[in-house]
């Protein structure tokens, strides 16, 4: 749930202009570069290779930890095996005292900012320097990480300029390469002097004891080569067997992370390597190497659960957070558990750092999938999501939430209520205490974008007075409304009749049926998503017919998940299997049934789409609607820049997060007006809702339709 | 071993200059020539070299030091603070990417690539693998692991502020690698 501290934060993340542009633009363009980046590289070949090779690792991970220590310290390094942050980091306070450490330099290791190690030297008098240019930035601001790999880029350059002026014996204009010139000095005199070099691993290989670190900047390889000691820090999820296998990883890495073919330097060290003793003398020999490995008890959980295993995979890269709606607003900052961001962060946070922090964050997710479909290793990231969130509301059930989700699994209570909502339309409207009553989803009454009109008469009263004249039917399907259709988009539905009717399908109603779940699931809420499956499967009798189609890919999406609500082989589950083997979407379906044809009225009007995250990313479909279209006579499609990026709806997201939601929703209709479409076509009736309500509120007079009325408009069916 | 192909090398040349660095392919008899001038043209007028049978065959020292370059074979470590110029040999090239690949125990073969402002890596033509796979393949082979291995792909950069790409953080703010021809 959102607390009044994470909603400040998320504002001060909003305010900052900064953040906002140059995140904003990172990210707009960040889809683009990554792709070219990955010119002749087969991405999804390397995704299973990398799964399968982390995979191993980490089912093997004890072998994996003695192979290494083995080979290693065979090498002349010291292997320390810690079973927690606290044994790490006293053993690494210990080395620093034994040696007479004063001065540590450091390049980027998340696992030793898990350890605070920072803190707890200079606590020992021993003054640690981090290295890598944006932490460097950060370190001198005080603040922590907005993102995995570009930690500053909350700090404008105007910004960088006064905290090296303040901060350093240098003076530099507000020039990028000044800043950066001025940077390599100062770390220059630091990487000379250290005593100690810090370095976090982004692989570890048991068969040689190697460790790899990838940098652009090269102090990786400074801190790996002038300091006489040198420290690795690194969790239990960074091990692979061979050496080959690291291929896979830095094939991915500098793609998704920074849309490299690789980076810079890639380094790999076995053991104790040679380092200059004495400058003077120009004696040479091996260096003290330590390899100090995290295996702390969350990191065990994580593997221990077979639902979140997978985490393991994860190389860092931050892909998921790069093609993130929500983060590409917010940033880092706003994850806050101080090293792990975005989608990836919620799940290292609640593993790793804490489990109050990311049952709050874990709310920003909008359930697009986008992070899914970049992610190096495949993580099933929005499921865990949905874990972790299903979880908290088990545990801290909230009473506004609890009280909408109640209110729609109860079916009199809840379409009573839309009667009323109905009744009292001008209250609604006019955005007066009413709309509380609503169930979430509907009243979202949030800046930058108009309420719906609910309908007067609901589509199940409308109905019976439909006349389906279909001569000799091929089949009968019952039609799944859900709440929208039903309540708001009336004439839709009737449309997605008209339509089957046309190819000649009869179309049922039953009268029975519930709210699909949806926003019971979304929200967490298992046990009134398993009893609104239970009222669905009762009422839609999928026995009784040869399809169940919907208009909307959320409601779809969600019958389709009932089978795995039950346990196998019980009545119930087949029950489900059948109505969820039965279920498609209206675009889907009707392009199945044949209804694909070069018809329509010839009338010219420009046609844009947009992408539901349901249909495009859990059901799969986004070629079918776009013959649809193309072939209607009188279109002219065009396609907009981000046509698969979320409206920012995410049901019930937009009225808990109108702030985040709201932005998300301008880019959407800028990206729309660009095309100078008259029509936007979608398949989703949120979607519909976020974007005509967004167009309505700015007067711009672009439509916004569902392409099963396309259909029927243009077919001359109405 | 044989020779790099004019094909394999421009591919490697092309995708070292696309991550900024810069090319040049000489003979054995020409390389102590190329590299002093490489040096000269960047008005560096101080360099570490780090020694291998070929660069000592070829004489790279005494062409740098005929052409007036403060050349330190030895005490790399100190004079690598000040030196302007860094220069070694590399084990393999990757042409995929441009790559220069050390395999090295030697760590003045890593100050010399390292810590001066312009790193020249000299490397035969004969070791350059064509692709990335092809050369963890290798590395797989060996017996066992150098105690250091790297690869070099241009020179040093950073996005970190504004996203901008910036040449030159730590590590050289500009980097050639010097293709040989094997006898």
């Amino acid at each position: 749930m959102a607390t009044e501290q994470l909603k400040q934060e998320i504002k001060e993340a909003l305010d900052n202009a900064t953040l906002g542009r140059t995140l904003g633009n990172f990210c707009r363009t960040y889809p683009g570069r990554r792709l070219t980046s990955y010119a002749g590289v087969d991405f999804e070949s390397n995704r299973e290779d990398l799964r399968s090779v982390k995979a191993e690792a980490a089912e093997h991970v004890d072998e994996m930890i003695e192979m290494f220590t083995k080979n290693c310290e065979a090498r002349g390094g010291h292997v320390f095996h810690s079973h927690s942050s606290k044994e790490a980091s006293d053993y690494i306070r210990n080395l620093c005292k034994e040696l007479g450490v004063k001065t540590v330099v450091k390049s980027k290791s998340m696992a030793s900012e898990e350890l605070h190690i920072n803190k707890l030297l200079g606590e020992d008098g021993v003054q640690c320097d981090e290295t890598d240019l944006g932490e460097f930035i950060i370190a001198l601001d005080g603040k922590t990480p907005v993102h995995m790999v570009m930690p500053a880029l909350y700090l404008n350059k105007e910004q960088v300029a006064d905290l090296f002026n303040d901060n350093t014996e240098y003076q530099s204009k507000p020039e990028i390469p000044e800043e950066v010139r001025v940077a390599r000095k100062v770390m220059r005199q630091k990487f000379l002097h250290a005593d100690m070099g810090m370095s976090g691993a982004n692989v570890a290989i048991a068969e040689t004891g190697t460790v790899f670190t990838m940098t652009n900047e090269g102090n990786g390889r400074m801190v790996g080569t002038l300091p006489k000691t040198h420290v690795y820090v690194f969790g239990i999820e960074k091990f692979l067997r061979r050496i080959e296998d690291a291929r896979f990883i830095f094939k991915a890495l500098p793609r998704n992370g920074c849309c490299q073919r690789i980076t810079s330097y890639i380094s790999m060290y076995t053991g104790a390597s040679e380092v200059t003793l004495d400058k003077e003398t120009d004696e040479r020999g091996p260096k003290n190497f330590y390899a100090v490995i995290l295996d702390d008890p969350g990191r065990r959980k994580i593997l221990e659960d077979p639902n979140f295993r997978q985490i393991f995979n994860c190389i860092r890269c931050g892909a998921c957070l790069d093609v993130c709606p929500a983060f590409a607003l917010v940033g880092g900052h706003v994850y806050g558990s101080k090293i792990y961001t975005g989608g990836i962060g919620t799940l290292l946070t609640n593993f790793l750092i804490s489990k109050e922090r990311a049952a709050q964050i874990q709310n920003i997710c909008l359930q697009c999938g986008r992070c899914k479909e970049v992610c190096a290793a495949g993580l099933e990231i929005p499921e865990m999501i949905m874990k972790i969130r299903e979880k908290d509301l088990q545990e801290s059930p909230d009473k506004v939430k609890k009280f909408a989700l109640d209110a729609v699994s109860d079916r009199k209570l809840f379409h009573s209520m839309l009667k009323i909502a109905s009744a009292a339309q001008g209250i609604v409207t006019k955005g007066q205490p009413m709309i509380r009553h609503l169930p979430m989803f509907l009243s979202g009454l949030t800046k930058g974008r108009s309420f719906p009109t609910i309908a007067t008469t609901a589509f199940r009263d409308i109905f019976p007075t439909i006349i389906q004249d279909v001569k000799e039917p091929k089949g009968k399907i019952a039609m799944f409304a859900g709440c929208l259709l039903d309540f708001v988009y009336t004439d839709l539905a009737r449309d997605v009749i008209l339509d089957l009717n046309s190819i000649g399908y009869i179309v049922d109603f039953p009268m029975g049926q519930a709210c699909c779940g949806c926003p019971a699931s979304t929200m967490g809420d298992t046990e009134n998503a398993i009893k609104e499956a239970e009222l669905n499967i009762e009422a839609m009798h999928a026995e009784d017919y040869d399809y169940i189609v919907s208009a909307c890919p959320s409601c779809t999406h969600q019958l389709r998940q009932y089978e795995t609500f039950f346990e196998e082989g019980t009545d119930m589950y087949k029950r489900a299997k059948e109505l969820s083997e039965k279920s498609y979407d209206f675009c889907k379906l009707f392009y199945m049934l044949g209804g694909l044809a070069d018809e329509g009225d010839g009338v010219p009007v420009k046609v844009t789409y947009h992408d539901s995250c349901h249909l495009k990313r859990s059901l799969g479909v986004f070629e079918e609607q776009r013959e649809l279209l193309k072939h209607t006579k009188g279109v002219e499609f065009v396609e907009m820049d981000d046509h698969d990026q979320c409206c920012g709806f995410g049901g019930s997201y937009s009225v808990l997060y109108p702030e985040i939601s709201a932005p998300i929703l301008e880019q959407k209709i800028e990206n729309v007006q660009a095309t100078g479409a008259d029509v936007v076509a979608v398949d989703c009736p949120g979607c519909m809702m976020q974007i005509r309500g967004g167009l309505d509120a700015r007067n711009i007079p672009v439509k916004v339709k569902h392409t099963a009325e396309i259909i029927a408009e243009k077919r001359g069916l109405v | 071993m044989s020779n790099i192909t004019d094909e394999l090398y421009e591919r490697f040349k092309s995708n070292l200059e696309g991550a900024g660095g810069s090319c040049v392919r000489t003979s054995k008899a020409d390389l102590g020539k190329t590299v002093a001038g490489l040096f000269k043209e960047y008005g560096a007028d101080s360099a570490c070299l780090c020694e291998t049978p070929l660069i000592k065959e070829a004489g790279v020292c005494a062409a740098m030091q005929d052409a007036g370059i403060e050349t330190h074979t030895d005490h790399i470590r100190k004079y690598g603070e000040t030196a302007i110029g860094g220069c070694s040999q590399t084990a393999f090239g990757i042409a995929e990417l441009g790559t220069l690949v050390q395999a090295d125990t030697d760590v003045r073969a890593r100050e010399v690539a390292i810590m001066p402002d312009y790193y020249i890596g000299i490397v035969k033509g004969s070791t350059i693998i064509p692709t990335y796979d092809e050369m963890f393949f290798e590395i797989g082979k060996w017996k066992e692991m150098p105690a250091f291995v790297g690869f070099i792909t241009g020179p040093s950069r950073t996005a970190d502020i504004e996203c901008v790409a910036t040449i030159g953080v730590h590590g050289p703010l500009k980097l050639t690698a010097v293709v040989v021809d094997d006898e």
